[in-house]
């Protein structure tokens, strides 16, 4: 009966053909080094699942954020441990992201024919480290109001450009209730839209050229 | 790149293939371990360390000290060491030419090679640059040199930007300079471990010191529930609001404060004020004062947090619709039990608190008599002692019975004054604890029971 099924199923969507493509793949030999790219992607896909969580119970206006996460923490079964989670794994998956890199560097896996899956790869450590960024305003504490104010001050350094960018990232002049809403909607919509689609075209390229083996003598 | 080492790229990878592994569930079986065990840490760090409580947003706190995540700790090191003046090449420039240049990467790395040996250039500035995050970040980490430690100063600005700066001129100058591939590996490795060696005796030579020097922080309380808030809201009320609004806010005119004195207010405990202001209403007030009414400000003093904590008192304390949590009874003062002598720290103190405090602290008008501990309330005061063991004519004793007593001063007031007592309950709490000698703790006043 579960062979019938298979084979229906098969039939239709083709599950061996993808089984030998993804899954059945002669690999170079690797080491413990080779997991930290799966790691980051463990780590993004549990920032998701937490953050939908939270997502919930949160409110992005100035005059509800920190007290809804009081009630994730304090009142929400669980609350704590799904931001707890959610809150180190932020940190966890820039320093496996950022570990990743000096890996694929010092093994030079980013040369022929690898030079797009690490152009990739870059983008995909900016797009973490924006997640960060804009996640860091979310709680509106005392921490994160600063720390926001400092970054979006930095911005308004950028030559001729600067006061425009500070003013689109503050929604004003000063960080308000239009800050807070827009950093909201890029950390929950904007950036993790962006990772997940660099992410699917990082993964084909993997596909596509196999996993780097680690440089012999001749290399 | 030309064809033929395309093609022999392509020909030494199927031959890595040849004896490597299978993605299923060779590799597979490493990744499920790894991310299995980065789950098990978070959970750990979840459950174990948590997330640092932080205060609520309060931008007029000045003297708020901004922290970036950690990191980005390096980069705000790094800025110290640019000048104000030209501060946009250290905060934007060089961050945009470092991404440019890791964005492009595989196009101006054109050495073919991909061995360690042949790729030391390479390595190298990877190298320096890593341990340079990684000092910037340790020194980000201790408290910044003062003005007058120039010596400190100069050398952090040693290790985290001349150093490493100089280094990766002069290895590429190597690059091109000694064209003979053993000498020029054997330069660069030579360079770049005495670069490093100075980078990391400079910085450490400055973290030590600096850390050693960290003054102990101050840490803002943040109150994990509503019993506490309404514990803190009861202290933070006596001190703060029970001048003019009485202990239990009843006070309707208010007297002998200073500026003050005369006004009609409302009577901030009636149903006129807790059915019509919501939370809101009265944090704003609190917070941003109403002038018309001759409430002061406050949202200097107390933070966010002992606003809300101040609002919650209020709130369960007097609105007769919100019945206040098991635990809380707020104010905490027990009531004494038959023959049981009562001490400073389980009776007094909370008495002295809710109804003294107010003006009896430092910067307030009243005869130099302080109110804050038990040494305060025995020894202060211009017409000192207010209080002698035993006696029954001490002026503390007095005055709050409704007797007006002749000081050093002159006449000094029933207290407290706006007119009446507190409980004869309390009364006569003060009564017994000043006859069995004024005992401090708890264990002082059961030796003194009789």
């Amino acid at each position: 009966m579960a062979s019938k099924v298979f084979e229906w199923l098969d039939e239709r969507l083709g599950l061996n053909d993808m089984y030998k493509a993804l899954l059945d793949r002669p690999e170079p030999e690797g080491t413990w080094w080779n997991t930290l790219g799966s790691a980051s992607l463990f780590l993004f896909i549990m920032q998701g699942v937490t953050g939908i969580f939270l997502l919930m119970y949160y409110t992005p206006s100035p005059d509800h954020a920190y007290d809804s996460i009081q009630y994730i923490m304090n009142e929400v079964a669980f609350g704590w441990l799904i931001r707890g989670i959610h809150h180190w794994g932020a940190n966890l998956m820039v320093f496996i992201v950022f570990v990743h890199m000096l890996r694929v560097f010092t093994t030079a896996s980013y040369k022929y024919p690898r030079e797009l899956t690490w152009v990739i790869g870059v983008l995909l450590l900016l797009t973490t480290l924006g997640l960060g960024l804009t996640g860091y305003l979310l709680p509106w504490n005392q921490r994160s109001y600063f720390a926001t104010t400092v970054a979006t001050e930095i911005a308004g350094l950028v030559p001729f450009a600067g006061d425009f960018i500070t003013r689109v990232m503050r929604g004003g002049t000063d960080l308000s209730a239009l800050t807070l809403s827009r950093f909201f909607a890029t950390h929950v919509w904007v950036l993790p839209a962006t990772l997940a689609l660099l992410i699917t075209a990082h993964l084909y390229l993997i596909i596509r050229h196999g996993e780097s083996e680690y440089p012999s003598e001749e290399d | 790149m030309d064809e033929k080492h395309k093609q022999r790229v392509r020909e030494r990878y199927q031959r890595a293939l040849q004896h490597g592994e299978k993605f299923w569930p060779d590799s597979i079986y490493k990744d499920v371990l790894v991310s299995f065990a980065l789950f098990l840490l978070l959970v750990g760090l979840a459950t174990f360390v948590g997330v640092k409580p932080e205060p609520k947003v309060n931008p007029n706190d000045t003297t708020y000290l901004p922290r970036p995540e950690w990191y980005f700790l390096f980069m705000f090191e790094f800025l110290k060491f640019i000048p104000g003046s030209i501060e946009w090449v250290g905060a934007i420039l060089i961050p945009t030419i470092g991404i440019v240049v890791l964005l492009v990467l595989p196009f101006i790395d054109r050495n073919p090679y991909r061995h360690y040996s042949k790729r030391v250039l390479a390595l190298s500035v990877m190298g320096l640059i890593v341990l340079d995050i990684v000092l910037l970040t340790v020194m980000a980490l201790v408290p910044a040199p003062t003005p007058e430690q120039v010596f400190f100063k100069n050398l952090q600005r040693l290790a985290g930007l001349t150093i490493p700066g100089l280094t990766l001129v002069v290895l590429f100058v190597l690059a091109r300079v000694v064209r003979e591939p053993a000498s020029q590996r054997k330069a660069m490795l030579v360079v770049t471990g005495l670069a490093a060696l100075g980078m990391i005796g400079a910085s450490l030579a400055t973290v030590f010191p600096l850390a050693a020097s960290a003054p102990p922080k101050e840490e803002e309380q943040i109150f994990a529930s509503v019993s506490e808030q309404i514990a803190a809201g009861q202290d933070l009320y006596s001190t703060y609001c029970a001048e003019c609004h009485g202990p239990e806010g009843r006070v309707t005119e208010i007297q002998g404060v200073e500026g003050l004195d005369g006004r009609i207010v409302t009577a901030i405990n009636s149903n006129d004020v807790m059915y019509t202001f919501t939370d809101e209403t009265l944090r704003n007030i609190i917070r941003d004062g109403w002038p018309e009414s001759g409430m002061p400000p406050f949202g200097m003093e107390l933070s966010p947090n002992e606003i809300d904590a101040l609002v919650a008192f209020m709130r369960y304390t007097w609105d007769d619709r919100i019945e206040a949590p098991a635990e809380a009874q707020a104010g905490g003062i027990p009531a004494l039990a038959e023959g049981e002598v009562p001490s400073y720290d389980v009776h007094i103190e909370p008495i002295v608190k809710r109804y003294c405090l107010s003006c009896h602290r430092p910067g307030k008008e009243n005869n130099n008599y302080l109110m804050t501990s038990y040494e305060e309330i025995l020894t202060t005061g211009d017409n000192a002692p207010n209080l002698v063991a035993g006696d029954m004519d001490s002026i503390l004793l007095q005055v709050i019975q409704g007797h007006e007593v002749e000081g050093k001063t002159g006449t000094i007031n029933v207290m407290p004054p706006n007119g009446k007592l507190i409980k004869d309950e309390y009364v006569q709490m003060f009564i017994r604890w000043v006859e069995a000698g004024m005992p401090q703790t708890a264990d002082d006043a059961a030796a003194a029971a009789p």
